[in-house]
């Protein structure tokens, strides 16, 4: 996709939650196969796009991906295996087994203490023109994990 | 830091440090461009296509294995190990110098001249085996034949901070550490290859010379919190795992004396012979 905007979420920042020590955002199954792209996150701020400046109060962090650019093989090199793995299947994990990407968002979310969160994500790439949006963010779901 | 290893073999062996580039004198970074140059000059495993080639294309892309992963640090730090080695057969005593992304904004300036003494710079630019080329093509990521570099370009991350390697050094859990370090790195990568550079994508950045200098820095900042935390370690089950393709397990890359390497700000000294 070229930029997600979750739905709202409760935000453990808001009025009246337990304080925390530190707040992960993290995305599960994260595809890398396609280009590298550095995926800016947004907290509140689903007008978010590639114009958005890192020194917007909305600006949470970022992860990069370094991207795997295709497929070199023949056909099927990179189909990921799904299914239960052979407990004697000593080799190690297909090369693109989608990822998981932490990023520490402590101080971005105690700055936003709304009862409710929505996380926008704008992948962006240095193009031949200059910056772009880029058709790559794949990831299966998120989670907001705060720690005491 | 250490100062020597020992063996039963060789009871007190002196440690080579790697240095910071910008560190180097000229003496030591003639003879590290020599090496460089030397490998580059050889077709067959022991020169530099066939090092750079085995992180991405031609396939298979053994670097796989160990991006997004825990092994991320034990398996590019056995990466340098062994092709600082194929350089010092080439050279003896040369080492890889670190570049410090915290300091320079910029790439530094050994990489950055096309030319030295009117021959061209093996730090500068590198000619990439025609091979990788053609199955990079083939996937739909057509490169240039030398590498390039598109540092700092508009909607490329920033380079990090020393904040943020604070910031990572400071996490006691070495899977929290490795996976933030591993996002600076990500991020290095892509500042430098831009678009059409090299650097920014898995398939070719070792071909790109100023790839073992940002790999040292890395590998740096985890012997740099090895140090900080001597009691935190790679978990238990990970320590025998291989680094395929080098004949190393984990454990074996945890001890960088064991090696026969660390690192200096600067080494000074002179011979120990008086008149």
């Amino acid at each position: 996709m070229r930029r997600f905007t979750s739905q709202p979420i409760e935000n453990p920042a808001r009025p009246g939650e337990p304080d925390f020590a530190r707040a992960d955002l993290v995305f599960y199954g994260v595809d890398h196969s396609g280009p590298s792209f550095e995926a800016r996150i947004f907290l509140n701020s689903p007008e978010a796009d590639l114009t958005t400046p890192r020194d917007d109060a909305s600006y949470a962090g970022s992860f990069t991906i370094f991207g795997h650019a295709g497929c070199a093989g023949d056909v099927g090199h990179c189909d990921v295996p799904t299914g239960p793995k052979d407990p004697f299947d000593r080799r190690p994990p297909h090369a693109l087994t989608p990822q998981i990407k932490t990023v520490i968002v402590t101080e971005a979310l105690r700055a936003i203490p709304t009862d409710q969160l929505t996380i926008t994500v704008v992948p962006v790439r240095p193009g031949a023109k200059g910056a772009e949006v880029v058709d790559a963010l794949k990831f299966d779901r998120f989670s907001l994990l705060t720690y005491a | 830091m250490s100062t020597g290893a020992a063996s039963p073999q060789q009871p007190t062996v002196a440690l080579q440090h790697r240095l910071n580039v910008d560190s180097m004198s000229s003496e030591q970074l003639a003879k590290f461009r020599a090496a460089m140059a030397s490998a580059m000059s050889i077709s067959d495993e022991r020169g530099y296509n066939y090092q750079a080639g085995i992180h991405g294309l031609p396939l298979p892309i053994s670097c796989d294995v160990a991006h997004g992963h825990p092994v991320f640090l034990p398996w590019h730090r056995a990466y340098l190990y062994f092709f600082e080695l194929t350089l010092r057969d080439l050279q003896p005593d040369v080492m890889l110098p670190w570049w410090d992304w915290t300091t320079d904004s910029a790439i530094p300036g050994a990489y950055n001249e096309a030319t030295v003494d009117g021959k061209p710079n093996p730090l500068y630019s590198a000619k990439v085996d025609p091979v990788a080329l053609e199955q990079g093509a083939r996937s739909g990521d057509p490169r240039a034949p030398n590498t390039v570099r598109e540092p700092g370009a508009e909607g490329a991350p920033p380079l990090p901070t020393k904040a943020e390697v604070e910031g990572v050094l400071a996490l006691p859990s070495f899977e929290d550490f490795t996976h933030q370090l591993e996002q600076l790195h990500n991020n290095v990568h892509v500042w430098v290859g831009g678009n059409a550079g090299h650097m920014g994508d898995i398939q070719f950045a070792a071909f790109d010379p100023i790839f073992w200098a940002h790999h040292v820095m890395i590998d740096r900042v985890w012997r740099i919190w090895q140090l900080r935390h001597p009691q935190a370690g790679v978990p238990a089950a990970l320590l025998a795992q291989a680094l395929a393709p080098f004949n190393m397990t984990v454990t074996q890359t945890l001890d960088t004396s064991a090696l026969g390497y660390d690192y200096a700000l600067q080494v000074n000294g002179t011979s120990g012979t008086s008149e």
